[in-house]
């Protein structure tokens, strides 16, 4: 995006007084979650959690699905928490609070194809992570459940631009950044980092936000940017994109992710894609249910 | 090599009977050895049809079954058996749309690309290991109909080869029963098959296309003569070669392609550790091995 039409953006957005804000639980949330799991504080969760009626419905209804439903129901947001697990209940209190920011009636997407997306590059980014020893798979998890958050933004800020390049990417089978840009000017990673900036999300994850479709330039950008752009592009391959068909072939060992990869990770060689894409078929069963649980109504 | 085409009937599988550990032990097993990989999803699959062989040999638990495929003097044999089990049925035409719709969408016209600027302009396929010809027939109508459409004026043939005389048979004869036949579009099948009775009949206009012979993918000789395909499929064939001579066959195929050449597994086959010219592509919902026309640079080996 150029300078120019990045000013612009800015101050349609601060004209607009649109930017969503940020969640009250998000902020104490991330704080939280940002230290080894180790020193995580089980009881400030859930005192965060109890301060939100209909997250602390959601969690208690989760933990009672029969996916997640130990011997007895869960009766309280302990017992839920303990049930569900720290992880799942991160990932059940980013997606409750993003969804807030939009009313339900703005979605331009479909939440649910939205959500798919998110927590899949999300689990492929950890699990990428852990087979190069990527030092921080907890981090790139987050950056992977956040990296198309722009897509909020502009459902809320730009819905009428944005549904049209939605229409377009679909029509077209082309991908999504690229109809932004021929609609708007500038995509959902532009709009993503300045909510990322304005909610002081830590600054190598806004980058991934920011740069996950623009991989080549490498003066920016570090690993975790690099690892959403190729979970991204695998989750596309492995029917947990945008819900359109994008015809392409993506050769991974050539990708300037990759590339960028395999300096600093040299294990990274050492994967096998193809068992890799297999199990992918595991992680979008998990996915779809954890999206059909948040959804339940 | 699986020929049948009747319908597999899988036991229900109680949850608790998925829980052994030895079962992804055995799941692991058979991805070193046959490079087929079964996800957490297509458990019930495998438990279901290790059931089988459990039952034939007498195993009483997934761990003493373990020991048949691995400590016992005829756990070869017993591998093959369970590979045979686990393949079965498997064959009917448009098996895997996501592979199809790869064909139609991205393959073809990149190489039908790539050769019209060399002033070719006819395709060249090869099903290897054809077995019953379900896979033959599926790919001679999506070339027969990329032929009358966007690729106008250009023809193409498949070489379809299998090392059962038998199969090979069946396959020139072309005819079907409804269950092999139900994945096949409606217009598909309004153009390409003619219904007699209880029997599907593949339109000689197809077959045309086709040439049948029987050949042994670990015979040197022959395949030293296969030159200049575009697209090779070899479906749970591999699976039952031992490494050398899955190497070996691998490198024959990498050979008979041409540069930009496309070579298809299984939906669930992978030739890891087994080639590293091959580069592996992903597709919508699929992978093939691309053979890269200048060697291709290449870092990691995913």
């Amino acid at each position: 995006m150029t300078t120019e039409s990045l000013a612009r953006l800015h101050n349609k957005i601060s004209n607009l007084d649109a930017l969503p804000t940020i969640p009250v639980i998000l902020r104490p949330l991330l704080h939280c979650l940002d230290q080894p799991a180790e020193e995580i504080d089980i009881d400030r969760i859930v005192e965060l959690i109890s301060n939100d009626k209909s997250i602390t419905a959601q969690c208690i209804r989760m933990a009672n699905s029969a996916l997640f439903m130990r011997n007895q129901p869960a009766e309280t947001i302990r017992a839920a928490v303990m049930s569900l697990g720290i992880w799942r209940v991160r990932d059940l209190l980013f997606s409750n609070s993003l969804s807030k920011i939009i009313p339900a009636k703005s979605w331009v997407v479909d939440p649910e194809v939205f959500w798919r997306h998110s927590l899949g590059v999300a689990l492929v980014c950890r699990k990428f992570a852990e087979m190069i020893d990527y030092p921080d798979p907890e981090k790139a998890y987050l950056a992977g459940l956040l990296h198309d958050m722009g897509t909020l933004v502009n459902c809320v800020v730009v819905p009428n631009e944005f549904r049209a390049a939605m229409e377009k990417a679909t029509r077209e089978h082309i991908p999504l950044d690229e109809a932004e840009t021929a609609i708007m000017g500038f995509t959902h990673c532009d709009t993503g980092r300045i909510l990322a900036d304005a909610w002081k999300i830590p600054v190598d994850i806004a980058d991934a936000i920011e740069l996950h479709h623009r991989i080549g330039d490498p003066e920016r950008g570090g690993p975790l940017v690099a690892l959403v752009n190729l979970s991204d592009l695998l989750c596309r391959v492995c029917n947990l994109g945008y819900g359109y068909y994008e015809p392409r072939q993506v050769d991974f060992a050539c990708e300037p992710g990759w590339l960028n990869l395999v300096m600093k990770f040299p294990s990274i060689a050492n994967i096998d894609m193809a068992r890799f894409t297999f199990a992918l078929d595991e992680y979008a069963r998990d996915v779809g249910d954890l999206v059909s649980s948040v959804f339940a109504s | 090599m699986s020929n049948e085409t009747t319908l597999v009937k899988d036991e229900i599988i109680a949850p608790e009977n998925l829980a052994d550990p030895a079962w992804v032990r055995i799941r692991d097993l058979i991805y070193t050895v046959s490079g087929i990989f079964q996800t957490e999803n297509k458990f019930y699959l495998l438990v279901g049809r290790a059931n089988r062989r459990m039952k034939v040999v007498g195993a009483r638990t997934p761990r003493e079954y373990l020991d048949f495929l691995t400590a016992r003097p005829n756990r070869d044999a017993e591998i093959r058996n369970l590979l045979n089990e686990i393949t079965i049925g498997e064959t009917c035409l448009f098996r895997s749309i996501p592979q199809v719709d790869a064909l139609r969408k991205v393959v073809i016209p990149t190489i039908a690309e790539a050769k019209k600027k060399l002033s070719f302009t006819k395709i060249r396929f090869w099903s290897a290991g054809c077995s019953t010809g379900e896979e033959s027939y599926t790919l001679a109508m999506i070339l027969q109909e990329e032929t009358q459409t966007s690729l106008k004026g250009w023809t193409f043939e498949i070489v379809a080869t299998d090392l059962n005389d038998r199969s090979v048979a069946k396959a020139q004869e072309g005819v079907y029963n409804d269950y092999a036949v139900r994945n096949i579009p409606p217009e598909f099948i309004k153009k390409y098959i003619n219904k007699s009775g209880s029997d599907y009949r593949v339109a000689d206009s197809l077959k045309s296309h086709i040439t049948f012979s029987r050949m042994n993918l670990l015979d040197d000789s022959k395949m030293l003569f296969m030159r200049g395909i575009d697209v090779i499929f070899c479906c749970n064939v591999l699976i039952y070669f031992d490494g050398k001579s899955k190497t070996r066959t691998v490198q024959h195929f990498y050979n008979a392609l041409s540069p930009n050449g496309y070579f298809f597994l299984g939906q669930s086959e992978s030739l890891y550790g087994i080639n590293d010219k091959f580069h592996l592509v992903h597709f919508p919902g699929t992978t093939a091995y691309w053979k890269p026309a200048d060697g291709g640079l290449k870092v990691g080996t995913p």
